[in-house]
């Protein structure tokens, strides 16, 4: 990201996500680094065994996506397209060039198939990602893919990986997501004290900082935005809905909140909320309380029964006190694509206003992209005056 | 024309007496309408690269038609894909979306609308409006996909050998189905050049494109519902071929206001511009 896009207050953390990934590139400290793509993997382990690692969603750039389009059908979705033309070394992405290992839980089917053309340019290891999420047989054969995973990762590092190991990261990172849930609540006032863009940043130093650093930066932060003095204005507050949001995909939010002027108040998606509404045991087996924990997340619309899915999304628009949502998921998207008129029913059924737009990261569409936000404001704006002034009147004849 | 005729007399009863405009900027034309002595004017121009300049020809052009001046104009609203280039140092301007300005124009020329099928130069929509008011209730626009839109049916005219108005008129002389599998612009017109290749009529090729385009708009805009009153605007509602293949698929006539429906964004904008003008000198 060349400008930023968020508020001062975030710059410091900003300038440690820049100098970790500095890091990571020149590997500094001779670490082992290792890559992952879905909020499926559990960075427990990774951190467990002490390696550099990181979430891979960077995408946004067209060129990133042509150079993926060589290996693919056109029908690939741009995410897909660009996780393999970053790690393609002709023209690719230099933190990508760094991972000296790929994990990655069988997410949907383009993307398994991307890891697969990923695999000649560096090491990957596929795990198998259940999607019966609440089936008993799912949980067991969960837990003995993540062993297989600990298994991979201490192959890695050269030495084994302890059950204590495993269970103190678990109590870190249940702390990293306590503390983004904090933060992500602060949005819940009228007058947010931390825009979408933000948060979106705030998600961004989970994937890439240790989470120790993570912690001194972001409780200092808090605490800061905790104390915002309300000024009294009372931004129109969307939810953004859907499939993945990458790191350098910001055109939507930055259309609605530095353009528009609306906010963006919750995320139901894998690169905003919804990975930190979770929180794993921190008793017993550490390897079921991973399996258990990751499956009762707040589900990807992969998982199965798709209910519960459309469940978290209407209750989480509710909870945010949301004016409308706005449901994006990516061309050729299997999974976001294919159930979106579930989620637009279900969300209009709620009766909360939805707006659909199908994305990618092509630039041709932001006119038509335009458009259709700047006209749905114009209707929560219309709806929310109506009941402003039924309000009133209300008030004066009562 | 007269205010009265054109909106009725309920509705002009509700305006200010102050002169107004709205421009609408498309991406293939520009349209703008003048409301204010009792009467309405438009005027259409093709979309210069230039949006503020456009849209300067256009005032002015407005103004002589309606014998009034600049400081007689109490407020401007621009809409459609340039509108975001203008503005008036002179004149109180707002933006207002397309979307909003179609529906209140729709609205405005029709007091039963409750849907609204626009397909433009570029894009097509469908908006559900609320019948009280013209406000947007819930639209559905395309994205950047081309097919059945203005632009589309030019270069469909081009390879037929067809001016685009002649598209639509000879369409309707069709007497034999072609089917047209494709929805994309890029592989209709290769179908389209092989159908003339094998050679079928023009009348029936025009024809199919039309069902495949309606086809086309049916489907982005099904999930509104299409409650009558329907009415058809943007540059494509002139088009007869394509305005019966659309009554036929979605099994209603549509409802014809007044006035060319190329306007109605324009016109919608006038009447906003009129709102404007009124909240500021409540």
């Amino acid at each position: 990201m060349t400008n930023s896009v968020f508020s001062a207050d975030l710059l410091p953390i900003h300038a440690l996500i820049e100098a970790e990934q500095q890091a990571f590139i020149a590997d500094e400290g001779g670490r082992k680094r290792a890559g992952y793509f879905c909020a499926y993997t559990p960075p427990e382990i990774l951190n467990a065994a002490g390696l550099r690692h990181a979430r891979l969603f960077k995408a946004g750039s067209p060129e990133i996506v042509s150079q993926g389009e060589r290996y693919t059908q056109s029908v690939f979705c741009d995410f897909s397209k660009s996780c393999i033309g970053a790690f393609d070394k002709e023209g690719g992405d230099p933190f990508y060039h760094a991972v000296d290992k790929l994990y990655t839980f069988h997410t949907c089917a383009s993307m398994k198939r991307a890891a697969e053309v990923i695999e000649q340019f560096v090491p990957t290891t596929l795990l198998n990602l259940p999607r019966l999420r609440n089936e008993a047989a799912s949980r067991d054969f969960f837990r003995s893919e993540i062993l297989h995973y600990r298994d991979d990762v201490a192959e890695l590092v050269g030495r084994a990986v302890t059950d204590s190991e495993v269970s103190a990261q678990i109590a870190l990172y249940n702390k990293v997501r306590r503390l983004l849930r904090d933060f992500s609540e602060l949005r819940k006032r009228p007058n947010p004290p931390l825009t979408g863009l933000d948060f979106l940043e705030l998600v961004r130093g989970f994937y890439y900082l240790p989470p120790a650093t993570l912690l001194t930066a972001y409780e200092k932060l808090y605490q800061k935005l905790a104390r915002t003095h309300d000024d009294g204005s009372r931004p129109i507050r969307l939810m953004i809905s859907g499939s993945i949001m990458a790191d350098g995909d910001r055109r939507l939010v930055e259309l609605i909140e530095r353009e528009i002027g609306a906010r963006v108040v919750v995320e139901d998606h894998c690169t905003g909320y919804r990975p930190f509404a979770h929180t794993l045991r921190e008793d017993g087996d550490p390897f079921a309380a991973l399996a258990d924990g990751y499956l009762d997340q707040a589900p990807c619309a992969r998982m199965k029964p798709l209910d519960d899915s459309l469940d978290f999304s209407t209750g989480l628009a509710e909870e945010y006190g949301v004016d409308g949502v706005i449901y994006v998921y990516l061309k050729f998207c299997a999974c976001y694509g294919v159930s979106k008129l579930e989620f637009l029913d279900r969300l209009t059924a709620s009766g909360v206003p939805v707006l659909e737009i199908s994305s990618d990261y092509s630039v041709s569409d932001i006119g038509q992209l335009k458009t259709r936000v700047e006209a749905f404001l114009e209707v929560l704006q219309g709806q929310r005056d109506d009941r402003i002034e039924t309000n009133s009147k209300e008030h004066v004849h009562g | 024309m007269k205010a009265n005729d054109v909106f009725g007399d309920d509705l002009v009863a509700t305006l200010p007496q102050i002169t107004t405009i709205g421009v609408d900027i498309g991406s293939r034309q520009a349209k703008a309408a003048l409301i204010g002595g009792g009467s309405v004017h438009t005027a259409i121009t093709a979309s210069g690269v230039d949006s503020q300049e456009t849209a300067d020809r256009l005032v002015n052009r407005l103004l002589r038609q309606a014998g009034v001046t600049r400081d007689d104009l109490g407020f401007v609203v621009g809409t459609g894909y340039g509108r975001i280039a203008l503005s008036y140092e002179d004149v109180p301007t707002t933006i207002v979306t397309e979307i909003s300005c179609h529906a209140m124009g729709a609205h405005a020329l029709n007091r039963g609308t409750r849907t609204i099928i626009d397909i433009g130069g570029q894009d097509a929509k469908a908006i559900r409006v609320d019948p009280e008011n013209g406000r947007v209730i819930e639209f559905i626009m395309n994205d950047k996909c081309a097919a059945g839109t203005g632009r589309f049916l030019e270069r469909i005219a081009e390879l037929l050998g067809y001016t685009l108005e002649e598209l639509g008129e000879r369409s309707l002389e069709s007497d034999k189905k072609i089917d047209i599998s494709s929805q994309c612009v890029v592989f209709a017109e290769s179908e389209v050049i092989s159908l003339k290749a094998k050679g079928e009529r023009p009348q029936d090729i025009a024809a199919a494109i039309h069902l495949a385009s309606a086809r086309r708009v049916r489907n982005l805009v099904n999930r509104l519902g299409l409650d009558p009153e329907i009415v058809f605007c943007g540059g494509v509602s002139n088009n007869l071929g394509m305005k019966q293949a659309l009554e036929s698929l979605v099994g209603h006539p549509f409802t014809t206001p007044k006035l060319d429906m190329v306007y109605a964004g324009a016109v919608g904008a006038a009447v906003l511009a009129q709102r404007h003008y009124q909240a500021g000198h409540a």
